[in-house]
């Protein structure tokens, strides 16, 4: 187990090494450059362009401009920000925790809903299932973006008391920033717990035919026994494989979901570093997330040998 | 008929899926009796009613369909069609125990066998989790498990299939039951151990004092296992009698038929 984990966080490496090159080069490839972007409509000589090209280094060839990076990477240098001139990892680690404890009150509520009502519709079926299933259908035809967008319609419509874009620092009031987290990620969390819910509903259904549970009801066992260390136990790799994957997917949607509602997070960043085209900070987010989502991994295959004992990594 | 000593009286049984809709009857108003300590075997093809009659005992419908039964079983003058859910659930596991036919499908993946067993020791004999697990231990030996007290710990993926229907024994036994329901206990496994098995549960039955209801395809197992024996066909009853009797001088068709279906040593070496 400890072996597995060692190799898989060894293999992490060349995959963040490849991400990295193609993030780098990616970007590059966009049209337009941070001189361009940060000139904006303004007339500027070619000269002046030039000038702000050549102190950033962006006149040199791509794989150079890389290997620089890469050196200082290596180190622990994430360079600095092209346009506020900080240095990018100072500017980021805020952000960061913003959105992680965003991604985490989504993925806990995804998690929750999506568990709960695929339960609910396995076990009940019926008028439950239907209503369930009903459900999920429209939410997941429905994109994430469009359902922000409507919380913060209805919300402002009939709840105007309710500030929906009132981000408050964790530091200076705790339970005032997790109340205003819940709207948005609530917003990120509708889409993932779908997947979630559909993917318990069949777990749980296949569970549910298999002979050991004929044989814990012929043992006479008390349903709540039988439905936490029959079937929940049985139905929970694969829910767990589903929701490590959704991780990421809340990754990216939270980019869309922060500047909805205005939250200061990676994903506002994100979006801003990538129309000022400030290279360095947006290598330095794509490099975290890739890191985020690859340790994630790692997390899910831990769980799946604690979960289930016929899987063994040796 | 009416032997008020019976542990298991059926009387009519009826059993009746519903299939879209569609009802169709695979169990025809069957009636038997079980004495205490009996062991009787049921002989049948598949989709005979075998099955269904032993899971109507359990009152167990497979999970996901609707089947309606009719009729009385009565058990200990209990009947066992009529009474709550929450009594049937005390008894099942505690009164009457039942051994699947598949052992390889029949134990969950994710448990250690130990705890599969103290789950049913701490259900109906309220022993605490140590108790329970002194208990599990001897029923692993008792049924033939070496090193029971390590084992217990083991996984079910760590057992061969005679192995885990030992395990699946010795849950079935774990409670003392009245009567152990054997649904093909044997079909899934080796033929060489298709004999341990079934020399097991004949010496738990008479060791345990309990009633053996075998349920079987095949005369070979019945023979010298049970006292009495029911030969079902198309959901009826359609021949009953003393074991040595029967295979004596079948009287009904598909009983000859069935009979000559067994093979036999000294014919089975020559017919090559």
């Amino acid at each position: 187990m400890i072996r597995m984990v060692a190799v898989r966080l060894a293999l992490t490496l060349p995959i963040l090494l490849g991400v990295s090159i193609v993030a780098f080069v990616l970007m590059r490839a966009l049209p337009g450059d941070f001189a361009q972007a940060s000139a904006g409509t303004t007339a500027i000589s070619a000269e002046a362009l030039d000038t702000i090209r050549r102190n950033l280094g962006l006149d040199q060839p791509v794989w150079q401009q890389y290997l620089v990076w890469l050196d200082g990477a290596l180190t622990g240098d994430l360079g600095r920000s092209f346009a506020t001139r900080q240095p990018v990892t100072g500017e980021l680690l805020p952000r960061l925790t913003v959105t992680a404890e965003l991604t985490l009150i989504a993925g806990l509520m995804a998690l929750t809903m999506g568990a709960c009502t695929g339960l609910a519709s396995a076990r009940l079926r019926g008028t439950t299932d239907w209503a369930v299933r009903g459900l999920n259908s429209l939410l997941l035809a429905v994109p994430n973006f469009v359902v922000a967008t409507l919380i913060v319609l209805l919300a402002g419509l009939y709840f105007p008391t309710v500030g929906i874009f009132n981000y408050v620092a964790f530091a200076s009031d705790p339970l005032g920033n997790i109340a205003s987290l819940l709207l948005p990620a609530l917003s990120l969390a509708l889409t993932v717990s779908v997947t979630i819910s559909e993917n318990t509903r069949a777990a749980v259904l296949e569970v549910s035919s298999q002979d050991y549970v004929m044989v814990a009801r012929a043992k006479g066992l008390r349903a709540w026994t039988i439905l936490g260390n029959y079937l929940v136990r049985n139905a929970l790799t694969p829910v767990i494989t589903v929701t490590g994957l959704q991780l990421a997917a809340l990754l990216g949607g939270s980019i869309l979901i922060e500047t909805i509602f205005t939250i200061p997070g990676m994903g506002q960043y994100l979006f801003d570093s990538i129309a000022n085209r400030d290279y360095p900070a947006i290598q330095a987010i794509v490099l975290v997330a890739a890191t985020i989502v690859l340790l994630m991994n790692v997390v899910v295959d831990i769980a799946y040998a604690r979960v289930d004992a016929r899987v063994s990594y040796d | 008929m009416d032997d008020p000593r019976a542990l298991l009286q059926v009387r009519d049984l009826t059993a009746q899926f519903n299939r879209d809709g569609v009802p169709s009857r695979v169990v025809n108003g069957i009636s038997f009796d079980i004495a205490p300590g009996e062991a009787v075997g049921f002989v049948g093809e598949s989709g005979c009613g075998k099955s269904v009659t032993a899971r109507a005992i359990m009152r167990l419908a497979p999970e996901g369909s609707s089947v309606a039964w009719g009729g009385r079983i009565l058990f200990r003058g209990r009947d066992l069609l009529r009474i709550e859910e929450r009594e049937m659930r005390d008894m099942r596991g505690r009164r009457i125990a039942m051994v699947f036919q598949d052992p390889m499908t029949s134990l969950n993946p994710v448990m250690t066998v130990g705890a599969q067993i103290d789950d049913m020791l701490c259900r109906h004999a309220g022993l605490s989790r140590r108790a329970a697990r002194r208990r599990t231990v001897e029923l692993l030996g008792l049924v033939g498990i070496r090193d029971p007290a390590l084992r217990a710990d083991d996984h079910p993926h760590q057992f061969s299939g005679g192995m885990r229907q030992r395990v699946l024994i010795a849950i079935a036994v774990s409670c003392q039951p009245d009567l152990l329901i054997a649904d093909e206990p044997t079909t899934a496994l080796d033929v060489t151990v298709q004999a341990q098995i079934l020399r097991l549960l004949m010496r738990l039955g008479r060791e345990l004092g309990m009633a053996l209801m075998l349920i079987t395809h095949d005369f070979g197992v019945i023979a010298g296992m049970v006292e009495r024996v029911y030969v079902m066909h198309g959901g009826d009853i359609v021949e009953s009698g003393e074991v040595d009797a029967l295979f004596a001088g079948p009287q009904h068709p598909y009983t000859r038929a069935l009979l000559a279906a067994v093979p036999r040593i000294e014919t089975a070496g020559r017919t090559t």
